[in-house]
């Protein structure tokens, strides 16, 4: 590359790189949206798959560890198996809605 | 015909340097080096790409650029305005679980992200630091968070403790599935790679869906640090925007 006339160099490799783009325009721009779609797909999908599991199995652990401290046996892992059941609906619900793993509720358009 | 599978030998953890100090058990260990290549190599790859600064990028500075570029995309997109400044660790958090997950594809290595304390460590950290940052961002206010809005004061004894519940799975959830993949998939191969070496001619069979394996394992192992670094960011964008 030379020193002195770096926009010469510039501006002949514009030109390679439109050259290139050209030639290849057309489907690869249609192709990649494709994958970029499918990529986002399975990142749900691998997603989501644990979520509902994991929240039932969490929340009946901490029931079990509350009716350990409280001595309530079994009625806090009763009550938390269920509230695990809901919590894991709600986040697989957010993940698929496209509400992210968002916790909280706020009408669209209204900025905090 | 015996079968001598141990497919869980190779998660086991070995102390390389044994090493005590005050009664804690500080050995460096296989996991520990392989934690160690990952960060060399990583360090390696940004550092020695972007040495030339060429404008015409070449194949290294090329991907350490596309690695940067990739992130710093994702974190824009997912973490909105305002994530700038986390982006440095969202980068670190993906490329170390990336080149963790990789290295433990090569045959005899050691997978760190298959143990859980180490993924637990990691969600640990991001679920705590976006606690933190909510509270410092926010104050009292982040609390909202838990409250949904429009509701009757009736249901929200019953919502607050499922929203609360579903804030504090985030940990669990984030380690879990970076853990089971990783172990789900490496226990896999080595159950197909065990029974190829003991049934003889047949063995041309587990070793065909062991090659498949591989190819789905590289997808899992790209696409769980693309997962793990993805809600990272939306974690914190929920610290940072309250919606």
């Amino acid at each position: 590359m030379s020193e002195e006339r770096p926009s010469d160099d510039l501006a002949r490799l514009a030109k390679r790189l439109d050259r290139a783009r050209s030639e290849h325009a057309g489907a690869p721009a249609a192709e990649t949206g494709d994958t970029a779609g499918q990529q986002q797909a399975l990142g749900i999908g691998f997603r989501i798959g644990i979520e509902f599991v994991v929240a039932i199995a969490v929340a009946m652990g901490l029931g079990w560890a509350i009716d350990r401290v409280l001595g309530t046996r079994p009625f806090a892992m009763i009550v938390l198996f269920f509230l695990g059941i809901a919590a894991g609906m709600l986040n697989v619900y957010r993940a698929i809605t496209g509400q992210g793993a968002a916790v909280g509720f706020r009408r669209p358009g209204k900025e905090d | 015909m015996a079968l001598e599978l141990h497919p869980l030998e190779q998660f086991k953890i070995e102390p390389l340097i044994p090493l005590h100090i005050g009664g804690l058990d500080v050995s460096y260990t296989n996991s520990a080096l392989f934690m160690t290549v990952a960060v060399v190599l990583i360090t390696a790859l940004l550092v020695l790409g972007t040495r030339r600064g060429a404008l015409v990028p070449g194949r290294w500075q090329s991907m350490a650029e596309l690695s940067y570029e990739f992130v710093a995309d994702m974190v824009e997109t997912n973490a909105g305005h305002g994530a700038e400044p986390y982006f440095p660790f969202v980068f670190t958090l993906f490329m170390f679980v990336l080149f963790a997950n990789f290295l433990g594809l090569i045959p005899y290595s050691f997978t760190v992200t298959s143990h859980i304390i180490v993924t637990f460590a990691l969600a640990a950290i991001v679920f705590i630091g976006v606690t933190i940052i909510g509270f410092v961002k926010h104050g009292a206010h982040f609390l909202r968070l838990f409250v949904p809005e429009g509701v009757p004061v009736v249901l929200l004894f019953l919502l607050v403790p499922i929203e609360l519940l579903s804030y504090f799975i985030r940990p669990f959830t984030l380690s879990i599935r970076l853990f089971a993949n990783m172990l789900a998939g490496h226990t896999m191969l080595a159950i197909f790679g065990g029974f190829a070496a003991s049934i003889g001619l047949l063995a041309i069979f587990p070793t065909l869906i062991n090659v498949g394996l591989i190819g789905l394992e590289a997808l899992v192992a790209a696409l769980q640090a693309y997962v793990f670094a993805i809600l990272t960011c939306l974690y914190l964008r929920d610290a940072l925007h309250l919606h």
